[in-house]
């Protein structure tokens, strides 16, 4: 038995900066102990290191009844603004381009059960959290991971996050060219720069092979790059398509393109200048508008382009520009074992299934990508470890993440696809319906997420297992649609790019609260998240059972030949999307359903901090929900209008549905408002604005920045995009009138 | 010798016949009524997705509670935090709560004749790869230690028998009672 440390122990084996880091980070939480670190420059550097806050971390708790203090010892003591020390968190480990080797997956495994809860779950950026982490065994796990080359290095925080590249990258049968070179290098170059130190807010870029296909989703990106290779002077040139300005978040923006062609050798300056310019004018005060989407939407892609050639023209020269360019044969992988093929032997039933899902032919003759279809994106530290010998025996350092919270085996030689199989088998990692819709993405949500609303996971959960029982008789028709699930409108589950997305949010039926997802039909998976879907319906969390399977058996009975999701939710429309999930938008009292007041797998009753007295369900509805009733009615027009391709008409009923439920929530206060807009208006602002009654926990006064901005400066030309952008602002307008109502407890009854 | 910085004690469960969704109100109902004095109690952490594995987990600042169906149904008591000075203290802290764990669980109002723990037999895991490698060199005198630590829990002829496992996994022992 030792009284060394880690420090000492894998001195050697960590590179000297890497420690250095860890080291300074080490005497930032030991300044943070003794009063002389302000908290909230504490908690960006934290937050920088990957040690991210988790929910109930302020020391309070909801158990059902009541919100109630959690007695953390030296509870004065804190990591960040209302956030204390000694309340668990969560670590982000950064995995660039999702690249692992088993020795890697070793050490997370380890340092999942010495300082975690033993999981390891997958995001869908690549990373690998670990949960329940306690900050003071921060150090030593950063130095464990550092011995094996991983860093936590600005995996939050106002930084360059996790660098993102298609799974599939270079032995995909359709891509370019391997991307992942170009990725690892912008990782390496862009890590701790200077110059990516001063951000408003997080950055993310991500790297494609394949154009139509949903490879590193580079539409959805703050940067993104699309290999594409040309020809000067008969010579092939490599290089990419640049897209700036993507993301999804609360207000999703459909990347732009920057530049037709980069060449190889000028991305990391032109990433870099990307950046200076990010630095220098995006938004730093209002955290909410922060995002580069912003910039490049507020100056235009045209200026914004002006604006980064310019940069590129002063900026220092850089040797590492290049330099990585003559390291791209280091990346060529060798696979474990020579190619075979699989003969065609009679397999197991669970085998052919399987193969079916889960096993991708390379371009490489005689090699498979095998993908291990992990549920909700967790794995423990004991299949960590089978694994790893796994990806010792049959592939080598080849393992990789997906965004699709997902990990896979490349350069499986095929005729060991059926023992490799078995041996995932025996570790019940060989579940078969890999990217199927069964494999449904989720973000962590109520579960451990501070700005959680619903239970994401338990309902992705519920629907795996559900949609697993009958997968064999599933119709072919739905068995490859995308179900993705947040746990709020912030889209960390995606759900803006799923066929069939969630994002969870309540309604107040009576007295009581109740869990809700919106639904968000049509988004587009494939063409680097070609584009988004629009909400059309908050349903109670308990239906979305039943709300998925009307859906697609719907879809499955109308649907024309070779049509897809997408086309078919086109071609019915908005409005009859809407219709569909009517049924199940009723809210029923809490005496006649009670269980539709608790999330999945939490018996807590959903929120009761709401109470008021004199409201009883069924006999009396509040005059708030008769009104914004209206407001969400046109809220939906808006989006109608917008499917006829008529934008000016959309912004308009986008803007008049924001003043109509900024009228219902004025009349919860003062009935004789009125309907003159300019008045209603600044009610609503004095009243509830200006008051910071109608302000998000987090997101503080945006969404009620969506009606002040829209008032006072008119869209005079509205197009599709910004109409498009309006509407989603509404719906989180409307969202965060109801949050108010429920905060403020509206008084006004009308009778039935 | 040093405490660890994590000790589990794992107890099987006989004919575990329950569906370990039955744990989650009872986990709930424990945070919420503070039912394990001196310990803090924060939340559910609901893995029953994940096959033999911690299917559910009651997690705390001091220490976790599992309903882990890794190899076979147990309830692991996982101590995180004031394990004590030394190994002794550690372990005997560990077992105690692991105990009262398993007293807890075994008359909780919902669960109460429907389930029942071996408390005859244990495995103590020393999650604490840095103090207590799992390799031959430190193990036997682990061994010797926890045989007399255990004695009053377990009797003076308890067996302690080092678990053949993975070496990147927790140095583990099972402990059986000789009565």
């Amino acid at each position: 038995m030792s009284n060394t440390s880690w420090k000492e122990i894998l001195l050697e084996d960590m590179p000297t900066d890497m420690a250095h880091e860890v080291d300074i980070f080490e005497g930032q939480m030991e300044l943070m102990g003794q009063g002389k670190l302000n908290e909230k420059v504490f908690a960006e550097t934290r937050l920088r290191r990957g040690v991210y806050g988790q929910r109930y971390d302020n020391g309070q708790r909801h158990d059902g009844f009541e919100s109630r203090s959690l007695a953390f010892e030296e509870k004065e003591r804190v990591k960040g603004p209302d956030t204390l020390w000694h309340a668990p968190g969560m670590q982000r480990i950064k995995v660039p381009f999702g690249g692992l080797t088993p020795d890697q997956l070793d050490v997370l495994a380890q340092v999942a059960d010495e300082y975690s809860d033993s999981i390891l779950h997958v995001t869908t950026r690549q990373d690998i959290q670990l949960h329940f982490v306690h900050i003071e065994d921060t150090p030593d796990m950063m130095r464990r991971l550092a011995a094996v080359g991983i860093t936590t290095r600005e995996a939050c925080g106002n930084s360059v996050r996790n660098v993102t590249c298609c799974h599939l990258a270079g032995v995909c049968r359709t891509e370019v060219f391997d991307a992942t070179p170009y990725a690892d290098a912008l990782t390496q170059f862009l890590l701790g720069h200077d110059d990516v130190q001063d951000f408003g807010r997080k950055f993310k870029p991500a790297f494609s092979g394949c154009e139509s296909e949903a490879c590193g989703l580079v539409m959805m990106h703050d940067l993104g790059f699309l290999s594409q290779i040309r020809e000067v002077d008969g010579k092939q040139q490599r290089g990419f398509k640049v897209f700036v300005g993507g993301g999804l978040g609360t207000v999703p923006h459909q990347a732009k393109v920057l530049s037709e062609f980069t060449a190889a050798e000028e991305i990391l300056p032109q990433a870099q200048a990307v950046a200076r310019v990010f630095a220098r004018l995006g938004e730093k005060r209002n955290r909410n508008r922060a995002r580069i989407k912003f910039l490049v939407a507020q100056l235009g892609i045209e200026e914004f382009r002006r604006l980064v050639e310019e940069e590129r023209q002063v900026l220092p020269h850089d040797d590492r520009w290049t330099a990585y360019l003559d390291t791209l044969g280091h990346y060529e992988e060798k696979p474990a074992r020579p190619p075979t093929f699989l003969n065609g032997q009679l397999h197991s039933s669970g085998f052919n299934k399987w193969f079916e899902t889960n096993v991708y032919t390379q371009r490489q003759e005689g090699y498979s990508v095998v993908t291990i279809n992990l549920p909700l994106g967790d794995l423990t530290s004991k299949q960590t470890w089978v694994l790893a010998d796994i990806a010792r025996k049959y592939v080598g350092d080849t393992v990789r993440t997906t965004v699709e919270q997902n990990i896979v085996l490349r350069w499986v030689s095929d005729a060991d696809l059926p023992n490799l199989y078995e041996e995932l088998k025996a570790i019940d990692l060989g579940e078969p319906g890999a990217a199927t819709i069964v494999d449904i993405t989720a973000c962590p949500g109520t579960d451990t997420c501070k700005l959680g609303i619903a239970s994401s996971r338990g309902l992705a959960a519920e629907m795996r297992t559900r949609l697993t029982a009958k997968s064999a008789s599933l119709p072919d028709a739905i068995k490859d649609l995308k179900i993705k699930i947040s746990g709020c409108f912030n889209s960390c589950g995606q759900h803006h790019i799923a066929d069939i997305g969630f994002f969870g949010n309540s309604r107040r039926s009576g007295n009581y609260k109740m869990p809700h997802f919106q639904v968000v039909l049509g988004g587009k998976w494939q063409d680097n998240a070609g584009s988004y879907g629009l909400a059309v319906g908050a349903v109670p969390s308990k239906t979305v059972p039943q709300v998925v399977d009307t859906i697609t058996n719907r879809y499955v009975d109308e649907r024309e030949k070779g049509e897809s999701f997408q086309e078919w939710i086109g071609r019915i429309g908005k409005k009859e999307a809407r219709n569909l999930i009517r049924p199940f938008m009723k809210l029923p009292a809490f005496e006649q359903q009670p269980d539709y007041f608790s999330d999945w797998n939490d018996p807590r009753v959903f929120s009761l901090g709401d109470i008021g007295v004199g409201e009883c369900a069924g006999e009396v509805v509040s005059l708030f929900s008769m009104e914004i009733a209206t407001a969400e009615s046109e809220a939906f027009e808006a989006q109608v209008a917008l499917d006829e391709g008529d934008p000016t008409r959309a912004d308009a009923l986008a803007y008049s549905a924001m003043v109509k439920a900024a009228r219902a929530l004025v009349r919860t206060q003062f009935l004789d408002v009125g309907d003159e807009l300019n008045r209603i208006v600044q009610e609503f602002k004095t009243r509830f604005f200006d008051t910071e009654l109608f302000f998000d926990q987090y997101a503080k006064g945006k969404f009620g920045q969506y009606l002040l901005e829209r008032h006072q400066s008119p869209n005079l030309n509205p197009d599709s995009d910004s109409a498009h952008r309006l509407i989603e602002e509404a719906l989180l307008f409307i969202e965060a009138t109801h949050a108010c109502e429920s905060k403020v407890g509206g008084n006004v009854l009308v009778e039935l | 010798m040093i405490a660890p910085k994590r000790l589990s004690v794992t107890f099987d469960f006989e004919d575990f016949s329950l569906d370990v969704e039955a744990f989650i109100p009872v986990f709930h109902r424990w945070i919420r009524e503070n039912a394990v004095p001196n310990e803090l109690l924060l939340d559910v952490a609901d893995y029953k997705h994940i096959v033999n594995g911690p299917a559910l987990l009651l997690v705390g600042h001091e220490a976790d509670y599992v309903i882990d169906m890794t190899d076979k149904p147990g309830l692991q008591y996982i101590r995180k935090r004031e394990l004590g000075a030394d190994l002794s203290q550690a372990l005997e802290r560990t077992v105690q709560q692991a105990l009262q764990g398993v007293k807890l669980t075994e008359t909780d109002v919902d669960l109460r004749d429907k389930l029942k723990l071996r408390t005859d037999a244990a495995t103590i895991a020393f999650v604490d790869r840095l103090n207590y490698p799992n390799n031959d060199s430190g193990a036997a005198s682990v061994q010797a230690h926890l045989a007399d630590s255990l004695a009053t829990v377990f009797g003076d002829d308890a067996s302690v028998t080092r678990i053949d496992n993975d070496p990147r996994e927790p140095l583990t022992f099972s402990v059986t009672s000789s009565q």
